[in-house]
């Protein structure tokens, strides 16, 4: 339903329902994915010695490669990402020299290789209701499973547009005094928003006749089983040898 | 514009993380339950819309592009207390389900473009707004587009600062020096500034032609007017308070870059004696000198940009009414 061709900051959007049930990591309870990943990101990010990034970005491809999630669209992602780092990874090589940078590039990869696995893994309203029952604010966890339902919608009027407009010739413009093209680009937001907004007092009556009042109440429920205690264990087990060994490296 | 884990320094990121969430906090609690029910998938579908607009993208010359933010339009539409919640719900999508920013990193992303972003957006429109009401639209114009580029020329002086503060309290390990991350980010988001400026003041025109029904309506002021009250409601007032908050919150960081300043500044130069290539790169700025750099760049931007709209407006409207 998703579709692939809309372009956020030139990538595609993913599509993590297609396959989300298909492979051991999508089946797993999304609070324990977002517990263990989470801390595993988090302690990733704070380490500086070479070894254990590397320790940490092996952990992180080895988790993507056996996870079974397609690997094709997860290298597509982190290759949109990688602009960058690359440009902080080249000021780092210019400034403090190429080991530094080196760190910086393995840690920065190691980081965004398991955040993708995590959002490519797990079906996004699962994602969201385990947000929500990790005791995220009941107004965040609605905007956002009610934003991301529109997104869909609303990215899939816009790129009609956008094949409307290349139609009759519009090639996107050449700089910021082409005025012309200027003004077809803010008449197409412009009508994104109204569009949107006119929807939005559909949207709201309907989710009155269906007695919503101010929040999403999450049906999935599901105990958290012996996989999902055994992955939270493996992750959170290497998160603090991790750690423990980066004390270590701050003690010398 | 969006900071990948494992780039800024872990304290940097926390100090951005306890204020980003402290922001959020009262965001959350000064958005009522009532408005909240009515409001919450109004906000939604406009996020929605936010978001599509952000894969727009706009030419900025020479085969480059760039694309929107849309802080200042979401704020202009909603209101800063929605549109803070809005944008911060956009960065949580982006980053959990793009991979375009972190989760160590979400705090100092949310700073900068959730926060710093709507709030000056809102503040600058606010106080330019009243002044332009003797110039009719073209005024109104001004308001919007000098609302949009201060939000998106602030936001990214408070990413080019965060980066320098990190360089400088972590030795080098993290964050991009200043002499590169101030001018790279505040020369590429001058132009890009101005891109949004004129994409913004397009669209606000646009729905206001078309739908005028899209604007929420804030801050209706109640029947008692104590002086406290007509205070807390003047626009004013809180669009001084909104740009006073934005300056506030970049005074830990300036803590934390003058608390271990003196050790890292040293450690820093010694570092960079790499070569002398280095040396002459790095001459237009020293090195510890990139967080006021980026800092006086923001304050410098805002006052120009404000003093350029009240300039305009002089020249359109022989001298601006009030009332």
């Amino acid at each position: 339903m998703i579709v692939g061709h809309v372009r956020g900051h030139g990538h595609t959007l993913p599509n993590p329902d297609e396959h989300s049930k298909s492979h051991w990591f999508g089946r797993l309870d999304s609070r324990a994915k977002i517990v263990g990943v989470f801390s595993f990101v988090i302690v990733s990010a704070l380490l500086t010695s070479a070894e254990l990034i590397a320790a940490s970005l092996v952990l992180a491809v080895a988790m993507a490669t056996t996870s079974g999630i397609p690997l094709r669209p997860l290298s597509k992602a982190y290759a949109a990402a990688l602009p960058f780092i690359v440009l902080a990874s080249l000021s780092v090589f210019l400034f403090a020299g190429t080991e530094r940078g080196l760190e910086m590039l393995g840690r920065t990869s190691a980081c965004v290789v398991a955040l993708l696995v995590l959002a490519f893994g797990t079906g996004t309203f699962d994602l969201f209701a385990g947000m929500r029952r990790l005791r995220v604010p009941s107004v965040i966890s609605t905007l956002l499973m009610l934003t991301y339902r529109y997104i869909l919608v609303v990215s899939e009027e816009f790129s009609r547009m956008r094949t409307a407009r290349r139609a009759r010739g519009f090639r996107g413009g050449r700089s910021l005094l082409d005025r012309y093209a200027l003004k077809i680009l803010s008449f197409t937001a412009g009508t994104v928003l109204v569009r949107s907004t006119d929807r939005a007092e559909l949207v709201y009556e309907g989710l009155k006749c269906r007695g919503f009042s101010g929040d999403i109440t999450v049906w999935r429920t599901s105990v958290l089983g012996r996989n999902d205690l055994a992955f939270l264990a493996v992750l959170i087990m290497s998160s603090c040898a991790l750690a423990l060994a980066q004390t270590e490296v701050m003690r010398w | 514009m969006h900071i990948p884990d494992g780039l800024m320094d872990p304290i940097v990121a926390l100090v951005g993380t306890v204020e980003f969430l402290a922001i959020v906090g009262s965001a959350l609690a000064l958005s009522s339950r009532k408005t909240r029910e009515k409001d919450l998938p109004r906000v939604a579908v406009l996020c929605a819309g936010i978001f599509v607009a952000q894969m727009l993208n706009f030419p900025v010359g020479g085969g480059t592009t760039g694309h929107l933010i849309g802080a200042a339009l979401l704020a202009i539409m909603i209101g800063p207390v929605l549109a803070i919640l809005g944008m911060t719900v956009v960065l949580i999508i982006q980053a959990l389900m793009f991979g375009d920013g972190g989760i160590t990193a979400l705090g100092l992303n949310g700073l900068n473009m959730a926060i710093i972003a709507p709030l000056v957006g809102w503040g600058v429109y606010s106080l330019v707004h009243p002044i332009s009401k003797g110039v009719g639209r073209a005024g109104d114009s001004i308001a919007v587009a000098a609302a949009a580029w201060a939000s998106v020329f602030t936001a990214a002086a408070a990413c080019a600062a965060e980066l320098a503060v990190s360089y400088s309290v972590s030795d080098g390990a993290y964050g991009i020096a200043g002499a590169i991350s101030v001018p790279a980010m505040l020369g590429y988001h001058a132009v890009i500034g101005i891109g949004e400026a004129v994409i913004t003041v397009g669209v606000v025109a646009y729905v206001r032609a078309a739908s005028p029904s899209a604007f929420l309506r804030t801050g209706v002021s109640p029947p008692t007017k104590t002086l406290l009250v007509r205070l807390t409601s003047s626009k004013v007032a809180m669009a001084s308070v909104a740009i006073l908050v934005v300056f506030a919150l970049s005074l830990p960081f300036y803590f934390l870059y003058s608390s271990s300043g003196g050790d890292g500044l040293e450690q820093t130069m010694e570092d960079a004696d790499v070569g002398e290539r280095d040396q002459i790169l790095s001459s237009p700025f020293s090195y510890g000198d990139g967080y006021f750099t980026a800092l006086f760049a923001g304050l410098l931007g805002f006052l120009a940009v404000a003093l350029a709209a009240l300039g305009v407006l002089k020249l359109l409207g022989r001298g601006p009414k009030r009332d």
